[in-house]
């Protein structure tokens, strides 16, 4: 079984990092403190996540305030909307409000990564929006049907995907809680195909990962299947493992095992059991190992304390342990 | 008792003036504090009910008002500031209290407190983990209602976060860990109705029980995380069934910014609850009629009394007393009966000014009294 491992999604913040930008916000620090913090965390998120074993290292895009905000603030057409629910949390994400039909902004996603991905991007993992969560999540008010908004977002992240695939960038995860809390179906569901074969257009040889959170995923499963991605991922505290569809998949199956609803921490053994009963259902190409939903439901200490648990089922795994 | 319709009564916590925050860190009060004290002293007249706390603050002598005393003084405000608004039920802005989840599970044991969650951009909140089973040390909000039923001139009504809102506000360790196998979406739900119920009985209802003894009539059970989470609707109303059985008092339920429909009929199970107090006026706009949910209940036959949202805490555009008056209308054609009906507003007032606070109160006020011109006189 080849298994990779890595992040899925934001990870928390520090709490002197917390303490910093509240600091920031209250006019009782520099933004170059600020700054100067930011570069140390991140830093050590890439540490952590190379002691770990895990693939890529994301940073952990500390400075993205949300997974829009980029999105809204850089590329045409948007403007950045009111405070909105983040799926069924206590976290929040400012709607994007998409008055004209969208266009990117060359370079300016790229700018916005983490800068230790931009310094070393061969072996970082890019996380996006996926173009469905992304239509579905924003405000539309430029009078583009939502089936033609998905398949543009898609053709422009597969633009973004062919310049950060250009400096070097291997892997692409797209977080898509939307394809599961709200299935798409019709010509909804043909222009989420149409949106993926765009940015798979632009994988050249790299890797792209559709991760589904925030909801059960089995009845996802026949659209899963159609994506024409590398793999699929699904979180395991929403889907319960005898739910996966049985039979053989071309593509890699993603696994949330790591659960940011509760500080609990997840038994290694009793992962790699249900890691094995996934695998046995579908006999993927590859299994790709993470945290289910986005680790900043948590705070810093449990969220690092959680992420052990990974390298820990690898062992098991590739030692063949029951 | 008889009531005359369309009672009217607050909903949450006001914001606390600047005097009271300043007052109670011992820091001298700035002009613009002063000047907040003065005006609203001369507005609703509390300030000569402890004379010497205000003097101190005014002169500029903090230390001679010890903490406590700046606090039962902002607590004083809030009541009178509810009260000549002209509410009938009113409690005291929840002068001594920060937030409604960190004050609570400080009061009981097999909490940890592991660090701050990102809310939204640089703002975070702390989430505790329950890692032990739930033990209350005392109840609490107990010497707060003393100081309101001593000192209330209205009706006062007490307003107390949910066994569900706490537990959906907390990580769920301790539970989860007794469910045997994988954690998945199945053990998850049941450590979490465990978590509810247990904090239900060994929590809150020792605390309800309580405050009932000093003489508490009204409780109002927050549950704002209801909406959250749809599908565990059963679980919102075990909790507020095992936090309320064998009481006796008037409970009413308050959730908001939620879809209610998608909590119906299930939250109908909600035995001891009298009232739902929720927010509509949010959802009100032109061309969306905000109180059309209201006839899901009236489809399921549901008769109980309804918190009508009628002002918007979101906004600082004050409703007219028509506007207000309208949505009572639109609530009692729904309804059919307006003997159920109080006002209110949303939620909470805190995130508004306190003269915004006060305008949208007054709104209420006098719209419910516009709708109570009208409804009355045929039967007169």
């Amino acid at each position: 079984m080849l298994v990779r491992t890595g992040l899925t999604g934001p990870f928390p913040r520090s709490e002197a990092l917390v303490g910093a930008t509240r600091d920031l916000d209250r006019g009782r620090t520099t933004t170059e403190a600020v700054e100067e913090l930011y570069a140390k965390t991140e830093e050590e998120v890439v540490t952590l996540e190379h002691r770990l074993g895990f693939d890529e290292a994301t940073a952990g895009y500390l400075r993205w305030p949300d997974l829009f905000r980029p999105f809204a603030e850089t590329w045409e057409g948007f403007t950045v909307g009111p405070l909105t629910r983040w799926l069924e949390t206590n976290t929040f994400y400012r709607q994007p409000i998409l008055l004209a039909p969208p266009g990117r902004t060359p370079g300016a996603i790229a700018a916005r990564l983490p800068p230790p991905l931009q310094h070393s991007p061969t072996t970082s993992r890019v996380l996006l929006p996926g173009p469905y969560s992304f239509a579905v999540m924003l405000d539309n008010r430029s009078g583009e049907t939502e089936p033609a908004l998905i398949h543009r977002l898609g053709r422009l992240l597969g633009e973004e995907v062919r310049e950060l695939r250009a400096q070097g960038f291997p892997l692409f995860l797209f977080s898509e809680p939307q394809l599961v809390v709200r299935p798409p179906e019709g010509p909804r569901a043909e222009a989420v195909i149409a949106g993926y074969r765009a940015i798979q257009g632009a994988i050249d040889g790299g890797t792209s990962v559709v991760w589904t959170y925030g909801a059960d995923a089995r009845g996802a499963f026949p659209l899963l299947e159609r994506l024409p991605v590398s793999a699929v991922g699904v979180d395991l505290a929403e889907t319960e493992v005898d739910q996966i569809p049985e039979g053989p998949s071309g593509k890699g199956l993603g696994l949330g095992v790591v659960d940011p609803h509760t500080t609990l921490e997840e038994d290694p053994a009793e992962v790699a059991r249900v890691v094995r009963a996934a695998y046995a259902r579908r006999h993927p190409s590859s299994v790709f190992l993470g945290p289910g939903a986005p680790l900043d439901l948590l705070p810093w200490e449990p969220a690092t304390r959680k992420l052990h648990v990974l390298p820990a089922v690898r062992r098991v795994l590739s030692e063949g342990r029951p | 008792m008889t009531r005359a319709l369309f009672p009217t009564q607050e909903i949450g916590s006001l914001a606390k003036p600047r005097w009271q925050i300043l007052g109670q860190r011992s820091e001298p009060l700035d002009a613009p504090a002063k000047e907040e004290l003065r005006v609203w002293d001369e507005r609703v007249g509390f300030g000569k009910e402890a004379p010497e706390v205000r003097d101190a603050l005014l002169a500029g002598r903090p230390r001679e008002a010890n903490p406590e005393a700046v606090r039962d003084l902002g607590a004083l405000f809030g009541l009178r500031f509810l009260e000549t608004a002209g509410l009938d039920r009113v409690y005291d802005g929840e002068a001594r209290r920060i937030e409604m989840y960190e004050y609570p599970i400080r009061q009981m044991r097999g909490f940890r407190f592991g660090g701050h969650v990102r809310s939204f951009d640089n703002k975070y909140y702390l989430k505790a983990a329950v890692t032990d089973e739930v033990r209350l040390d005392h109840p609490y909000h107990v010497d707060e209602f003393d100081f309101v039923k001593q000192h209330a001139r209205a009706e006062p009504k007490l307003p107390v976060t949910g066994p569900y809102t706490l537990a959906d506000w907390s990580y769920n360790e301790y539970y989860l860990a007794r469910q045997p196998g994988w954690k998945g979406r199945a053990a998850r739900r049941a450590a979490q109705h465990e978590f509810v119920v247990d904090l239900a009985r060994r929590a809150l209802r020792p605390t309800l029980s309580a405050l009932i003894d000093r003489g508490c009539k009204v409780i109002q059970i927050d549950e704002p995380a209801a909406g959250t989470h749809p599908d565990e609707a059963a679980i919102v109303v075990d909790g507020f069934n095992a936090a309320t059985e064998g009481l006796d008092a008037e409970f009413t339920m308050h959730i908001c910014y939620s879809n209610y429909a998608d909590l119906l009929p299930t939250l109908l199970e909600a035995k001891k609850c009298r009232q739902w107090a929720w927010e509509f006026a949010n959802r009100d706009s032109p061309g969306h009629d905000g109180y059309a949910v209201l006839k899901v209940l009236a489809d399921y036959g549901d008769t109980r009394e309804i918190g009508l949202g009628a002002v918007d805490v979101h906004r600082d555009a004050v409703e007219t007393p028509e506007t207000v008056a309208d949505r009572i209308r639109r609530a009692v054609n729904y309804l059919g009966d307006p003997s159920r009906i109080w006002v209110n507003p949303d939620c909470g007032l805190r995130t508004r000014s306190l003269p915004v606070a006060r305008a949208k109160l007054e709104a209420v006020v006098k719209g419910a009294a516009i709708a109570r011109a009208e409804f009355e006189a045929p039967r007169r």
